[in-house]
């Protein structure tokens, strides 16, 4: 009897292990084909954007590539409103770049798989592939469009400091022996190294350890581009923008060197998205309301963005 | 002090499913600890056995392999890989990761993360594993191969399991540095507890986010999250001893040395030199 | 290779100065903290020894990142105005302070009994015996696992370093390198190179102070 038992619970495991393991390679199917079905869903709500139907791309180019794929890659901020945050309400990837990223998506007729990239990796993840295309508040440089390709400008921001209200800092001239805080590896490294030699520099991955360090006051001033600087005033609004504009900062979409089909393709995403108005809504709607500045797309191209950048 | 305790500080706690959302992201740092340490017991067991060869070459290769790694900081080899890892790697992870994994753990990134603990842990294991196949009274080898017992059969039937039964309580402790590492991968981007306990006090509270109106304030949610960790910690530290001391027990009555871990030491129980 | 270092060594030695100040500052206070919680735990107070062991289990337990969120954000928003130096040390220097208070315990023991009753027997309080009798010989039997706390130092501070805290330590500035010459392999290289000089050093140190030191059983 003792050892009937045994046996049965045994075999009894053995089965519920087999039936486990069969139930989770066919969910696996079903999530597949689930992928492969939501592209063409995703392209036929959304009337209007990219005109119907996605335009098919030859096998062999990037743009065919992700068709094959049915998502595209986009590297996006996930901790800076208004350009790429995640919204605890419905837990989802939303701002101004995602929302280019969900044309471009649209346009190929795939889905837009936004995985976070902060300044530390954003290049790393272009030239190794994690992402397709990168659309994190990237400054366009000379330097890195040595690595990189760049789209043309879809943005143009300008760098201010940002220190609390009641603070004596008033222009880049004041940060002589102050802490100042910025991104590793963003262009602002080498600008305040050049511009304000005498300030101490915090060096921190990601914007939100810069806004935590300014609210606790260990820094005394965050030096980037003012929208990124404008969305933490929209969290804290004890604070605010000082000095002139340090810079002038082209976001481009970042992608693999040389590959001109996709960057024309890009391009004349972007040419769309400016031209039929989804540019303008996405400003108001994500950066218009809170700087209560009035914006239009930018119209240079990443040439002449180079040149004055040389 | 006040700061500390005030109820408002910790209203947070009870609203909105902010501790829920907490103890899911925790869940996801022991899965990560338990993959790693599998992977990384395999791991090290090859490596104990290769620094044990009887090859030079082999032995030397093994054992310089296990000194690096033992060296380098953990979080140096995360950020490394997540650096470096090479795109059919990250892409293969990202395209089959099996539908059960949670969110979470099916990114691309989360190789980096697994692959430098495993890496990492299993230089330490590899260690702590060839101490305990050393421990061995060096009789019970004589007696085996007395007994006509190959090289190869020793090692299966005689050495490797009375030598890695002896690990069992230095692999629970080794389980428990392993459960804090695995907040190192919030670094590179994992939510994991402590990135999703840093992303509740940015939201928390503010409208523009949707976080409602309760704020939760970072010393509270840390307090929190190192709670959680000092709690499961604590009773695997409390079985590990258990463990360690049926362990020594056994291992006394055989006249013999039972191995224990104390954060990466592989040293016999009973003090004495350390050579390695 | 040789170039990445070169044209950065600056960067490279300031980091590697910044971790080496970072443990040593931090070594002294875990050396500090770690006897006086180890007298604890051998008190002859039950009390005492209580408080000992509960702080010996919560930062063993506890992630040191989750520790320097806590010790340095969440205390300066309480209104404690704490550096990030500080803050690194106090916390790199806490957390180990409990292992080396573990270790010194097991040397405690190690010593034994008759030594202890002995000191007592010859008129010797027990702060004394604990002073001129265990602890000295505790110390030396903890040689060996002292190098090997000491190692996991080393290997923790850049734990600090890549904390919010913001420490330029080596490890910070192998990023640093990377992210101006796009070099990932050289650059994390040469700052593997960095720790390993450390934690060779420290290998070499205590292998030397054992030697000389060990209580041989």
């Amino acid at each position: 009897m003792h050892i009937r038992f045994g046996r049965l619970l045994l075999a009894a495991l053995s089965i519920l292990v087999l039936a486990l393991g069969v139930a989770a390679c066919g969910g696996d199917d079903e999530e597949s084909a689930d992928t492969g079905g939501g592209g063409t869903t995703t392209q036929e709500e959304q009337a209007g954007g990219g005109g119907g139907g996605a335009e098919e791309f030859p096998a062999d180019s990037t743009m065919g590539k992700i068709q094959q794929a049915g998502e595209i890659k986009i590297g996006v901020k996930y901790d800076v409103p208004p350009f790429g945050f995640r919204n605890p309400r419905n837990d989802q990837i939303e701002g101004f770049d995602v929302d280019f990223g969900k044309a471009i998506a649209d346009k190929l007729g795939v889905k837009p798989n936004l995985i976070e990239a902060i300044s530390d990796n954003r290049i790393p993840f272009i030239q190794d592939g994690t992402v397709d295309l990168v659309l994190s508040t990237m400054t366009i440089n000379a330097e890195r469009a040595q690595e990189i390709g760049f789209t043309d400008p879809y943005f143009i921001a300008k760098g201010r400091i940002l220190v609390p209200k009641d603070s004596d800092i008033q222009g880049i001239d004041d940060l002589a022996g102050r802490r100042v805080c910025t991104a590793l590896g963003s262009t602002y490294e080498e600008t305040l190294k050049q511009e304000a030699p005498e300030a101490e520099l915090r060096l921190v991955d990601a914007y939100s350890e810069c806004l935590e360090n300014l609210q606790n006051g260990a820094v005394d001033a965050i030096s980037t581009d003012d929208v990124i600087l404008t969305g933490m005033i929209i969290q804290d609004d004890s604070l605010h923008l000082v000095g002139e504009e340090l810079t002038t900062e082209p976001y481009g979409g970042g992608f693999k060197k040389d590959d001109t089909e996709f960057r024309d393709f890009l391009n004349g995403v972007l040419e769309e998205y400016k031209s039929d108005g989804r540019w303008q809504r996405s400003y108001d709607k994500w950066l218009g309301r809170y700087t209560g500045e009035e914006q239009s797309p930018p119209d240079m191209t990443l040439d002449e963005v180079l040149q004055e950048s040389t | 002090m006040n700061y500390l305790f005030s109820p408002d500080n910790w209203q947070w706690l009870w609203t909105d499913n902010n501790a829920g959302f907490l103890l899911e992201a925790f869940l996801i740092n022991i899965e990560i600890a338990i993959v790693s340490m599998v992977l990384a017991l395999i791991v090290a067991l090859a490596l104990a056995l290769l620094s044990l060869s009887r090859a030079t070459p082999v032995r030397l290769v093994a054992k310089g392999w296990v000194d690096v790694f033992r060296n380098l900081p953990l979080i140096f080899l995360i950020l490394y890989l997540a650096l470096s890892l090479p795109e059919w790697l990250r892409e293969g992870w990202a395209d089959n990761a099996p539908a059960f994994l949670p969110d979470a753990l099916r990114g691309e990134l989360v190789l980096a993360g697994i692959i430098g603990l495993v890496l990492y842990n299993s230089a330490v294991m590899a260690e702590i594993m060839r101490a305990g196949i050393l421990s061995l009274d060096r009789g019970q080898r004589e007696a085996a191969s007395a007994l006509g017992m190959t090289y190869r059969d020793q090692m299966r039937f005689v050495i490797l399991p009375q030598g890695l039964r002896r690990m069992v309580p230095a692999t629970v402790s080794q389980l428990i540095t392993l459960n804090k590492d695995t907040t190192l991968v919030s670094i590179i981007t994992i939510q994991e507890v402590v990135r999703t306990g840093r992303g509740l006090t940015q939201t928390a509270g503010n409208p523009f986010v949707g976080g409602g109106d309760i704020q939760a304030p970072i010393l509270q949610v840390m307090i929190f999250v190192g709670l959680l960790f000092v709690v499961t910690n604590y009773a695997l530290s409390r079985l590990s001893r258990r463990l360690e001391v049926r362990e020594s027990r056994r291992a006394a009555g055989e006249g013999r040395v039972a191995v224990t871990g104390v954060e990466d030491l592989a040293v016999p129980a009973t003090g004495g030199p350390s050579r390695s | 290779m040789l170039d990445v270092l070169t044209e950065n060594f600056d960067a490279f030695a300031s980091g590697l100065w910044v971790t080496f100040r970072l443990v040593l500052a931090s070594f002294l206070i875990a050396l500090v903290l770690g006897t006086v919680v180890a007298a604890l735990r051998v008190a002859p107070s039950r009390a005492l020894q209580r408080l000992g062991a509960i702080y010996v289990e919560v930062f063993r337990n506890l992630p040191l990142l989750v520790l320097l969120f806590i010790s340095f954000a969440g205390l300066r928003r309480a209104g404690i105005g704490i550096g990030p130096w500080v803050a690194g040390i106090a916390s790199l220097g806490i957390y180990t302070s409990a292992y080396v208070a573990e270790s010194l315990r097991s040397g405690v023991f190690a010593v034994s009994r008759g030594q202890r009753e002995a000191g007592l027997s010859l008129g010797f309080t027990q702060l004394q015996t604990l002073r001129h009798i265990v602890l000295p010989q505790a110390f030396r039997t903890v040689i060996p696992p002292l190098g090997s706390i000491t190692i996991a130092m080393i290997k923790n501070s850049a734990i600090v370093g890549a904390s919010l805290l913001a420490l330029p330590d080596l490890l910070k500035q192998a990023r640093i390198v990377n992210s101006n010459t796009f070099q990932t392999t050289e650059s994390f290289f040469w700052a593997a190179v960095g720790y390993m000089l450390l934690t060779v050093t420290v290998t070499v140190l205590f292998r030397s102070l054992e030697s000389r030191y060990a209580v041989k059983r």
